[in-house]
């Protein structure tokens, strides 16, 4: 009997797909590869309980096959691209709510469910999630888990470990364990394995379901823009906003290449890009939410301390509510979303680097030569800061990749690749939301030293065999780096 | 009409761009939860079958056809998402896949009797008797009403189609009808890939619409709304093409028809093809305004999903088009409305499979609620 047989004896026919049209569109997803670069996995599972997901982990171990969990497949760098083919396991199947909590603001979901049908689910509450990337409407719990992806309002409420109480996942060998610490908000008890799970791909195990902490709804929320002469006087004026006592919700540095790609609604109303004065070197967006009064007065303080940095308040509203909608919103006239028109020749592809805070024009520079170096078209850079109420950012440079191009995708990796050792040379970090996947798994040691051997020891205790989500974070025996 | 190897450019970046907002509104996907059947998947595995990754297998052929072309994915994209599909269902059908057998029996019918549904040329004028309405002749009258294949042969229909003519009677509209010489729009042939069929049959329905020098069609269904409207302005003819609810939202609006308010509340269903493709979302609502308290769903208007009824899904997978009418009442009956108005003889077929709540035509709404004037005088007379 083959494993698929076992496969479809354990979890029912309807919940295995064979057929190779099925197959081939797990094969990829957002990352820059070529149209015809596609790693199909060997059989997909449907599972709808953790049982099921059990069962599937448990017939991989015993033959030693691969296993991929993945969700929306809208990870930017290969994470749920099974690879090694084998298994993959769909979790979207898996998206039904367990419990709202509603007096302790929490919610226990399958890891299925997206970002967006979490708060669908407890909007009626008066609760939202605030773990918002752009890809919110597809990115699901378990794969913003599993990427440990960004957030919009991280300024305010950090990223997905912030959210996150505890999980229940299942093992490589097929074991269910809870990691976490029930609906309490916080622990000081035994080792944080909970904290394994964020930016772990699926290499430890799958994800099956997550008890998240919730946030009440503002009132209000007041989006604007400022601009500055260089990016780090965007960034000292934050500094200075954190330390007047304000509650910042979101706060994005963009540099002046970076603000055309996210003003698609704005281009399609008055067909024009729009313009910033040539002096601004910066764009910043911030908003404040909460209570009216509460958020009318910060806000008056934040532009009146921004005249001490030399910065500009953007009173075109439309640019500042176009550059929302590419972000939050997702307003986008119909038939017009920005995505497709923004891909048409050349897409997206970014490098994720963490770097010291006061080196983010020097940084900067390095963006704008490695790109050229490598003959890539700059899109430019986005600092993001993600940590609750602290400087600290998450950076994304990006580039357009014309992704029809063999020789382009392969120096957009080249490009990738120095990026991330630089931020290494900076004393930073190579990823911030995009995790290691098999790009950055040859530079692993680079980044991690000795304490590697440990992560690899962690690695064989929750996954002996080696078939979750295999070349990932560390390379195969036999890939090539 | 583009053939799938002209959207090739287009499905690469539905590739490039792998976003999948489509799949959040597409009601077969959020059904099954295949990727195959959402439209990012759909693209990809039309992309494969180009690039000769694979064979035409059954997940391919319900890939092309487990899709009621409903448009929810185009509006969260900017590429011709149900041109692909309707293009690949074409490529299929080509290359050797023979047509769905339900989709086969519905292109034999219109092909022999002029409508899908088997039935005899002279049941299309069944519904006309005792209305008194002139048969279209060249030169007589500037106003066609098209009935449309479904209202007029299906019994349950009927009432809705002479609710429409009765309104424009009222309203003092001149118009006349094709009686059983009306053909058939072509939207099913369209839908289910069969292009050449569909492409003969739209050239001799603009020999036929212009050798009766009208100047406007007014018809009943949504489906010969935009096929008609699109084949017209595609051969740059005059012949201007609105739907029923259009015609007499403004007659409402202009004062030539007075209706009664109750404060009932009801919510409207849009219909895929007479909001989304046709843009036409305010006229009913405006009729369904003046009538009762309009409640709306959470999906509406761009938004609205779809009652499961559109391109051969009903015929071809009846279960799964259940599946989404229930979901459609469901969200209706949570609104709290004790009725669901729409204008769509698919969308009311179907969606009165699913019990729970009432399914009222549009038109037969606004008939009911102006039929009698003596009532409305009275109102009028205990205001004051």
């Amino acid at each position: 009997m083959s494993y698929i047989d076992e496969l479809i004896g354990a979890v029912g026919k309807e919940k295995v797909l064979t057929d190779p049209a099925e197959l081939f569109v797990y094969g990829t997803d957002w990352s820059p590869r070529t149209p015809t670069e596609f790693n199909p996995p060997d059989v997909v599972v449907l599972p709808r309980t953790t049982r099921d997901v059990q069962r599937t982990i448990k017939i991989a171990f015993e033959h030693d096959i691969p296993v991929t969990a993945g969700g929306g497949l809208t990870g930017m760098l290969g994470g749920a691209v099974p690879i090694h083919g084998g298994i993959y396991i769909d979790t979207t199947t898996m998206n039904s709510v367990v419990e709202v909590d509603s007096k302790n603001q929490t919610i226990r979901v399958q890891a299925g469910a997206t970002l967006q049908e979490v708060n669908d689910a407890v909007h009626p509450y008066d609760l939202w999630l605030p773990h918002q990337p752009e890809s919110k409407w597809v990115s699901t719990v378990g794969s913003a888990i599993a990427c440990d992806n960004d957030s919009t309002f991280g300024v305010r409420y950090g990223k997905i470990l912030n959210c996150l109480l505890s999980a229940e996942m299942v093992t490589g060998t097929g074991e269910v364990l809870e990691l976490g610490h029930r609906k309490a908000h916080f622990t000081s008890s035994g080792y944080k394995l909970m904290h394994l799970l964020a930016g772990s791909e699926g290499t430890l195990g799958v994800v099956t379901e997550a008890t998240l902490k919730l946030e009440p709804i503002p009132e209000t929320r007041r989006v604007d823009m400022l601009v500055f002469p260089r990016l780090g006087a965007a960034v000292d004026y934050l500094s200075r906003l954190l330390k007047a006592g304000l509650c910042i919700e979101a706060a994005h540095i963009n540099c002046k290449h970076r603000l055309k790609f996210y003003t698609h609604s704005y281009k399609q109303k008055f067909g024009k890009d729009p313009t910033i004065p040539a002096w601004a070197e910066a764009l910043l967006a911030i908003s404040f939410a909460g209570d009216k009064k509460v958020v009318d007065f910060q806000r008056e303080q934040a532009i009146e301390l921004s005249k001490e940095f030399e910065a500009q308040l953007v009173e075109e509203r439309e640019l500042v509510e176009s550059w929302w909608a590419s972000k939050y919103t997702l307003e986008f006239e119909p038939f017009k979303q920005k995505w497709p028109d923004s891909q048409t020749k050349k897409k997206f592809g970014a490098a994720d680097p963490g770097i010291p805070v006061g080196r983010l024009e020097e940084f900067y520079h390095k963006f704008i030569q490695t790109a050229e170096k490598h003959r890539l078209e700059i899109l430019g850079m986005n600092a993001y800061l993600e940590h609750p109420n602290s400087i600290g950012f998450s950076l994304s440079c990006a580039v357009f990749v014309d992704y029809r191009s063999k020789e382009e995708v392969k120096r957009f990796r080249e490009y990738h690749d120095e990026l991330s050792k630089m931020a290494i040379a900076f004393e930073g970090t190579m990823s911030t939301f995009m995790s290691d996947t098999y790009q950055k798994a040859p530079y692993l040691e680079l980044e991690h030293g000795a304490s590697l051997r440990y992560m690899k020891e962690i690695k064989r205790l929750f996954d002996p065999k080696e078939i979750m989500n295999p070349g990932k974070k560390f390379l195969r025996r036999g890939d090539s780096p | 009409m583009n053939s799938l190897e002209e959207f090739k450019d287009e499905l690469e970046t539905c590739f490039g761009t792998s976003c999948g907002f489509c799949e959040r509104g597409c009601p077969v996907y959020q059904s099954l939860k295949v990727k195959t059947l959402c439209m990012k998947g759909r693209n990809r595995t039309m992309l494969g079958l180009l690039q000769g990754r694979f064979e035409i297998t059954p997940a391919v052929v319900e890939a092309a056809f487990e899709c009621t072309l409903c448009g929810n994915c185009d509006r969260w994209c900017s590429l011709k998402n149900t041109e692909h599909t309707r293009a690949f269902r074409e490529y299929l059908l080509k290359h050797g896949i023979a047509p769905m057998k339900e989709h086969a029996s519905l292109v034999a019918s219109i092909k022999n009797y002029g409508n899908p549904w088997f039935q005899p040329r002279s049941a299309r004028n069944r519904w006309t008797r005792g209305l008194n309405i002139p048969k279209a002749a060249p030169g007589k009258q500037d106003t066609l009403f098209f009935a449309g294949c479904t209202s007029a042969v299906m019994k349950p229909l009927i009432p809705s189609l002479v609710a429409s003519a009765k309104l424009l009677q009222k309203a003092g509209v001149k118009f006349a009808t094709m009686g059983q010489d009306e053909p058939c729009c072509g939207s099913t042939l369209r839908r289910v890939g069969q292009t050449e069929a569909f492409e003969d049959l739209e050239k001799k329905n603009l020999e036929k619409f212009e050798s009766l020098g009208i100047k406007k069609i007014v018809t009943a269904c949504p489906g010969c709304y935009t096929t008609l409207k699109e084949s017209l302005e595609k051969a740059g003819s005059k012949i201007q093409v609105v739907h029923v609810a259009q015609e007499v939202s403004d007659l409402v609006k202009g004062g030539k028809l007075k209706v009664r308010k109750t404060h009932e509340k009801m919510t409207y269903h849009d219909p895929c093809h007479l909001g989304r493709l046709g843009g036409v979302f305010e006229e009913p609502r405006d009729i369904v305004k003046a009538v009762a308290d309009l409640v709306e769903m959470p999906n509406s208007r761009y938004e609205s999903r779809c009652c499961g009824a559109g391109a051969g899904l009903q015929s071809a997978f009846p279960k799964l088009s259940r599946d989404l009418a229930s979901k459609r009442i469901a969200e209706a009956k949570a609104t709290g409305a004790t009725t669901i108005i729409t204008c769509c003889p698919f969308c009311e077929t179907q969606l009165r499979t699913v019990p729970g709540i009432d399914v009222v035509d549009l038109m037969e709404l606004l008939l009911d609620a102006s039929e009698n004037e003596k009532d409305i005088r009275d109102d009028k007379e205990a205001e004051k």
